[in-house]
């Protein structure tokens, strides 16, 4: 599954299955995120893709992570070490900052993805020896 | 380097940085700090979700060199925001994260940052200058004198920003216009006197 249908289909699984199960029309969540019913149809049957704000703004309704619309092929899992060690060295922060601060960083990794950027590959450094 | 050494040297670097862009005035604006943030390819982020105390996070690593900036913040802070970031970009993209808010500003590398985006936006010897030309010497500076300074020059750094400088050169004893919090009614009060 690449990444049009799998985000299209995240976002049908979780409209669906909005709290426990009750599900919510597509009209319904369009009004919530201030955009059109054709729009949402259009992001589930992967006929457009959501911007990357788009994603985000997905997430934070059904409050799940930005990272859980990605297949997990394509996600790095060094980054979330990365993520932790970033973090640990913003403790001091006020809790809701921080969690803000997590989103950012989750969120440059979601349009990371999109871009198609990947974690250059370790080779050999300082070039030749003299 | 000892601290002194390094602060002297972002100053230094702040006023080089402005001559590079061409930056003459203590009236710095966000679309100039957005055209230097352009040319070194820094991505800015408006974070339109809601922050307590986070004001910005800088961020260097593989996914690029990244800007949050709190959305919605007033001129002045957000040029301060912007400038303080740009001190991360020049001195700070191995540390990968440096974030902006009241619970680290007196660490070194944040501290630094703040005397770089003050000596970005309103250079010392410009403020020596206006001050002179407004005829204040050695501990004269009142809030009305930061007020005609600011209306005059139409200076972005803020009054607190102004404060601490004007104390920092001794143009005010410690404290004296630091402690003040309410700017803008001294400028209702000495906003039109000339």
């Amino acid at each position: 599954m690449d990444l049009l249908d799998h985000l299209a289909a995240r976002i049908r699984d979780l409209r669906i299955n909005y709290n426990s199960g009750e599900g919510l029309s597509q009209e319904s969540l369009a009004i919530h995120l201030k955009v059109s019913p054709n729009t949402i149809s259009r992001w589930e049957t992967g006929t457009y893709r959501p911007s990357v704000k788009d994603v985000e703004r997905l997430s934070r309704f059904f409050g799940v992570s930005i990272i859980s619309f990605f297949p997990s092929e394509l996600v790095d899992a060094e980054e979330d070490e990365d993520l932790k060690a970033l973090l640990r060295t913003a403790r001091q922060l006020h809790p809701a900052d921080l969690e803000e601060l997590r989103k950012y960083a989750e969120f440059r990794r979601a349009r990371g993805i999109y871009q198609g950027k990947t974690r250059p590959k370790p080779g050999r450094k300082g070039g030749k020896q003299k | 380097m000892n601290r002194q050494a390094y602060f002297e040297d972002l100053k230094l670097l702040a006023r080089q940085v402005r001559a590079e862009h061409g930056l003459r005035s203590p009236r710095v604006l966000t679309s100039d700090l957005r055209r230097i943030y352009d040319q070194h390819g820094i991505v800015i982020d408006s974070w339109p979700y809601r922050l307590r105390h986070l004001r910005g996070a800088f961020i260097s690593d593989h996914l690029g060199t990244t800007v949050m900036l709190a959305s919605g913040l007033p001129q002045d802070p957000m040029v301060f925001t912007m400038a303080h970031e740009l001190k991360h970009f020049f001195r700070d993209r191995d540390l990968g994260i440096n974030f902006c808010d009241q619970s680290n500003l007196s660490k070194t590398v944040e501290l630094g940052a703040e005397i770089f985006a003050a000596e970005l936006i309103y250079p010392d010897q410009d403020f020596i200058k206006h001050m002179s030309r407004l005829r204040v010497g050695r501990d004269q500076c009142l809030p009305k004198t930061l007020v005609q300074l600011k209306l005059k020059t139409r200076t972005t750094l803020s009054y607190a920003g102004l404060a601490i400088k004007a104390e920092r050169l001794g143009y005010a004893p410690p404290c004296s216009l630091t402690r003040i919090k309410t700017w803008r009614k001294f400028e209702s009060i000495y906003g039109n006197l000339r």
